[in-house]
């Protein structure tokens, strides 16, 4: 954590009652950043969001904006302006009201407020609706006057709370878009809590993932995407596919030991922590390849010896096919284990398959809750 | 056409009940206004101008100014329990205020009555902690006694209904507006009461017509002239066995409500059509 972020949030602790949602928590911001806060329900996301708003009040911790110290900042001396998940909107008002009334409260002459509102109406595409109440508008337009609020009073900060959960999915879409290019075009530093891992991963510099409290990884969507540290982390960024292997490492590459339902193989270590013993394998149900075992056993035949390098390759039976569209999706039982397989051509349930899961795309942990002692057979090995 | 006959025969108790039990007394009520000893006429009317033109717009400034003051504390009160910071405080607030509902007026009456007179418990007070002298001293048992008890026992009332529907906006609302600089004062009256100004007007207009119809009150704090009309209509009643004019105050306190009635609906219509 650098001194010199433009948001810095140290060793930020919240609770309600006994009860600790933030614990120890730090992040730091830079200017013109657009950071996703991602998380389930219940992670903290919306608490953190609210203690940089200063809605909420740490019990221990340090907030600073810009090198001032904020934590005890009451939330408007804090220049920053939220968007929050019901919009908010003060439906006994118009919409120039509503994006007006910040400038108001600032006491700002009646025509510099005219002047402000007419461009933000007109950046957003509510030109022509100022005098319409709340309950008159769509659900998008809704949503673009609660960013307008925001945006009208030049806030160092925006905070995005869910601002498209309320949207239908097909608005949902082009806001994404429309409020990053939006962010860009300003250099506004923004912070958006969402649970939506695609829309944090399209709207976002950076991507903040929190478990209980605390951060689980962060950094730029690909990173995070194809480098999660830990099963969570994975589980949350879609590799849903859970298959328990046995592993040795050596060196810096890891030897997955051959099991009833797996091939032996050979995967790089490539940054990742992991020790001998039982391994947890993630992957993605697009990440694997999914092929009829018989097509694959003339080319066993030469290399039956062979490992496979830098790949898994997994033995199982097609249990069940839909087709969700764009490809058919497989439910394909490896051993105990049901996983998830995209391929392009549907395959019978019953036909025995292989999977081939690229070192890129497979994820592996330790698994959890395994004891100190080595499994018995890699010992042999 | 058999299951709509079904349906009308269904709601006939309740017809009867209502024809019989309040249109019918009522009607009693305002032919009983017009009837005179020379048939029917508005000798009632005109006797009741006579003597009590001053009743009339006593009540009716008396009733109105104890409206727009219970408004003004259950705003108050409303928007403390509502926007407060202090915990402990609104707590105290929540278990108190209520306490005048449970009293009924003519309780209400009696205790402002020991309270307001000119040796009562208020002034005695006052003279005991040597801001007034004994002299200075002066009753509270008129105009303003009765306006007194009236805001005491409906604001808890208007309170309820208010606290009651600030509670139920949007919080976030007000977020929106603190979050923008706003102060409480100002979130208060340009977001909050703008929000729940039906209920409030609901809230005047019932309290508006239950003060029209309390007599207990006028009776115990201020029966003598100038009174409310509920006052004098006891006493032609009591006094003279007077049931005509009696009928005719009951008529103009009828059409007092009736207006502030008409006003509400005509007002909610307005609303709706917006």
């Amino acid at each position: 954590m650098t001194s010199a972020a433009f948001l810095a949030v140290s060793d930020v602790i919240v609770g309600y009652g006994g009860n600790t949602v933030l614990d120890r928590l730090s992040l730091s911001i830079e200017r013109g950043e657009f950071v996703a806060l991602l998380g389930s329900s219940g992670c903290g996301k919306t608490t953190l969001l609210r203690t940089i708003a200063g809605f909420n009040r740490p019990q221990s911790g340090s907030l600073t904006l810009a090198g001032r110290d904020i934590t005890l900042a009451a939330p408007d001396k804090r220049n920053m302006a939220m968007v929050f998940q019901s919009y908010a909107l003060w439906p006994h008002m118009t919409v120039a009201q509503n994006i007006g009334y910040g400038l108001k409260l600032a006491r700002k002459p009646r025509h510099e407020i005219d002047a402000r509102v007419e461009e933000i109406a007109g950046m957003l595409g509510l030109a022509g609706l100022e005098d319409r109440k709340p309950a008159a508008l769509s659900g998008g337009q809704r949503q673009r006057v609660a960013l307008g609020r925001a945006l009208a009073v030049e806030p160092d900060v925006l905070l995005l709370d869910e601002p498209l959960s309320n949207l239908d999915a097909r608005v949902r879409l082009n806001v994404r878009h429309e409020i990053r290019a939006l962010q860009k075009r300003l250099g506004i530093t923004a912070i958006h809590v969402t649970h939506d891992r695609e829309e944090a991963m399209v709207m976002a510099d950076r991507i903040v993932i929190l478990d209980k409290g605390m951060i689980a990884q962060q950094g730029a969507p690909h990173e995070v995407f194809n480098r999660p540290m830990s099963p969570f982390v994975a589980a949350f960024m879609g590799a849903e596919n859970i298959v328990d292997l046995a592993g040795v490492v050596e060196g810096n590459r890891v030897e997955i030991v051959e099991g009833p339902s797996n091939r032996r193989a050979m995967i790089g270590l490539d940054g990742r922590r992991l020790s001998s013993g039982r391994v947890e394998a993630r992957f993605r149900p697009e990440a694997a390849e999914l092929v009829p075992a018989s097509a694959t056993a003339a080319s066993d035949r030469n290399g039956a010896e062979s490992r496979d390098e830098d790949a898994l390759t997994l033995l199982g039976t097609v249990e069940q096919t839909s087709y969700p569209g764009g490809c058919w999706r497989h439910v394909v039982a490896v051993g105990a284990a049901k996983v998830a397989v995209d391929a392009p051509t549907a395959i019978e349930p019953g036909t025995p398959v292989t999977l081939r899961v690229p070192a890129a795309a497979l994820f592996l942990f330790d698994a959890p809750g395994r004891g100190a002692e080595p499994v018995p057979r890699l010992v042999a090995a | 056409m058999r299951e709509r006959t079904i349906g009308l025969l269904l709601a006939v108790p309740a017809i009867a009940t209502i024809a019989l039990l309040y249109m019918m007394p009522l009607l009693a009520s305002v032919t009983g206004a017009f009837e005179t000893e020379a048939g029917f006429g508005l000798d009632n009317f005109i006797k009741a101008r006579d003597l009590y033109t001053t009743d009339i717009l006593y009540t009716l400034l008396i009733v109105s100014a104890s409206t727009l003051i219970i408004a003004a504390f259950s705003v108050a009160i409303a928007g403390y329990l509502t926007l407060g910071e202090n915990p402990k405080a609104v707590a105290i607030l929540r278990w108190l205020y209520r306490w005048p509902l449970f009293i009924p007026f003519i309780v209400v009456g009696q205790v402002l009555r020991t309270f307001l007179a000119k040796n009562g418990l208020m002034n005695n007070l006052l003279v005991a902690g040597g801001i007034l002298t004994p002299m200075q001293t002066m009753s509270f048992l008129d105009w303003r006694g009765i306006v007194i008890a009236f805001v005491w026992k409906q604001t808890p009332f208007v309170t309820l209904l208010l606290a009651g529907a600030m509670a139920s906006i949007d919080r976030a609302t007000i977020e929106a507006a603190r979050n923008l600089g706003a102060s409480r004062l100002r979130i208060l009256f340009e977001i909050v009461v703008p929000q729940v100004r039906t209920t409030l007007f609901v809230g005047m207009v019932l309290s508006f017509v239950t003060m029209m119809s309390v007599l207990s009150v006028p009776l115990m704090i201020s029966a003598q002239s100038p009174t409310m009309i509920t006052a004098d209509i006891a006493f032609r009643i009591n006094a003279y066995g007077d049931y005509g004019v009696a009928n005719a105050l009951g008529m103009i306190s009828l059409i007092m409500t009736m207006a502030v009635a008409i006003f509400y609906l005509s007002h909610n219509l307005k609303e709706k059509a917006r």
